[in-house]
């Protein structure tokens, strides 16, 4: 029995990728998220407690509904939430949101350029609108 | 033949729900980037789960140290199960005492607090990359490239080419999704030919307009791409 639905908060969790751009992108968005666009709706937690197996990660991830932020089509995050037994809501690929700004330099593993924050942004209100869906009990489109 | 330098591996926790995460990736990536360059490579901790055996293996083929935020050690616990004992482990709170209090999430607008901390973990971090190499000593790892900062993640996408009327046209990934097509089953054949359309689509621009020119097209190279599969 979990508790998904009506009011219960969303869990965003990025790759932590650390190896280029897009993991900084995915743990950028989801701060914009928890942070400053669905504050009190969402909220994260460490990727690498659910690597570790934490029970209380593992439990988290089993009674919330989760949008997992992956930086490349490895998709660290989605299926360590998947192997943990969560529920992936809705599964997002920043390296799919660069098919709309080809050319742009969006900065390294490091920091992020102006362009790199646009998409940044573009991916954090994505997942917001899915949070507040899931925050009000409905479902979303994966 | 010259012994190539010996490669340490750092993995950071990254812990997304702490400062001390954010930290512990900042400090990561300075030793890449800055402080010890040429002879540090990364891997992301995820991927240990999630990846294929080569990733699983990396503490295997380096020697590891990792970066952690908290006491629960999640990059140490992490990697010792399912890669191999580590060198080194250290840990933020251990090395920023209560100085990590006033720091950021986000690695946007850093604070002067979250700046110092992070400088101070790297700098640690640099030591002890120095005192693992000293044990170590120089030697050749067939398996570590020579350019610096690597993660296996990080290697540039491997570009396909399509010809698209007349025009090559230039896509990135395109073996990373055929290599899903094939995983899915996907036929390589004119039955195939919208799945593969479609997977192109998430990942390339394709205008209406397009869609017929590029579905034979991307039926060929898929065609090609399971031809080679097989005689390897």
């Amino acid at each position: 029995m979990t508790n998904e639905g009506i009011g219960n908060p969303v869990l965003v969790i990025p790759c932590s990728g650390i190896g280029k751009v897009h993991g900084l992108i995915s743990r950028e968005a989801t701060y914009l998220v928890t942070d400053e666009l669905a504050p009190g709706k969402a909220d994260t937690l460490c990727l690498a407690l659910l690597v570790k197996g934490d029970p209380d990660a593992v439990a988290e991830v089993r009674n919330h509904a989760c949008i997992t932020l992956d930086g490349c089509a490895k998709a660290c995050a989605e299926k360590n939430v998947q192997m943990a037994g969560g529920r992936v809501a809705k599964a997002i690929q920043v390296a799919t949101c660069f098919k709309n700004h080809r050319g742009a330099q969006p900065g390294n593993a490091s920091a992020l350029t102006d362009d790199g924050w646009t998409i940044t942004r573009e991916i954090a209100a994505s997942a917001a609108c899915d949070v507040a869906r899931l925050f009000a009990g409905e479902e979303v489109i994966r | 033949m010259s012994a190539e330098i010996t490669k340490i591996g750092i993995i950071s926790c990254s812990g997304e729900a702490i400062p001390e995460g954010t930290i512990s990736r900042l400090a990561t990536r300075r030793v890449l980037e800055l402080l010890r360059p040429d002879v540090t490579v990364t891997l992301c901790l995820p991927l240990f789960l999630a990846g294929n055996e080569a990733e699983r293996n990396f503490a295997k083929t380096h020697p590891t140290i990792t970066i952690d935020g908290c006491e629960k050690q999640c990059a140490r616990w992490g990697t010792e199960k399912h890669s191999g004992p580590v060198s080194s482990a250290l840990v933020v709170t251990e090395i920023l005492g209560t100085q990590a209090a006033g720091c950021h999430l986000s690695s946007r607008d850093l604070s002067r607090p979250t700046k110092e901390a992070v400088w101070a973990v790297a700098e640690r971090i640099a030591a002890e990359v120095d005192s693992v190499l000293a044990k170590e000593g120089p030697r050749h790892d067939p398996t570590v490239g020579t350019t610096g900062a690597q993660c296996s993640c990080s290697n540039p996408v491997p570009f396909g080419k399509l010809t698209i009327s007349g025009a090559t046209v230039t896509i990135p990934g395109l073996q990373l999704i055929f290599e899903q097509c094939a995983e899915r089953s996907i036929q390589a054949d004119i039955t195939g030919c919208t799945a593969l359309l479609d997977a192109l689509k998430v990942y390339h621009r394709i205008l209406p307009e397009e869609e017929a020119v590029y579905r034979s097209a991307l039926l060929a190279a898929y065609q090609d791409f399971r031809c080679r599969a097989k005689l390897t």
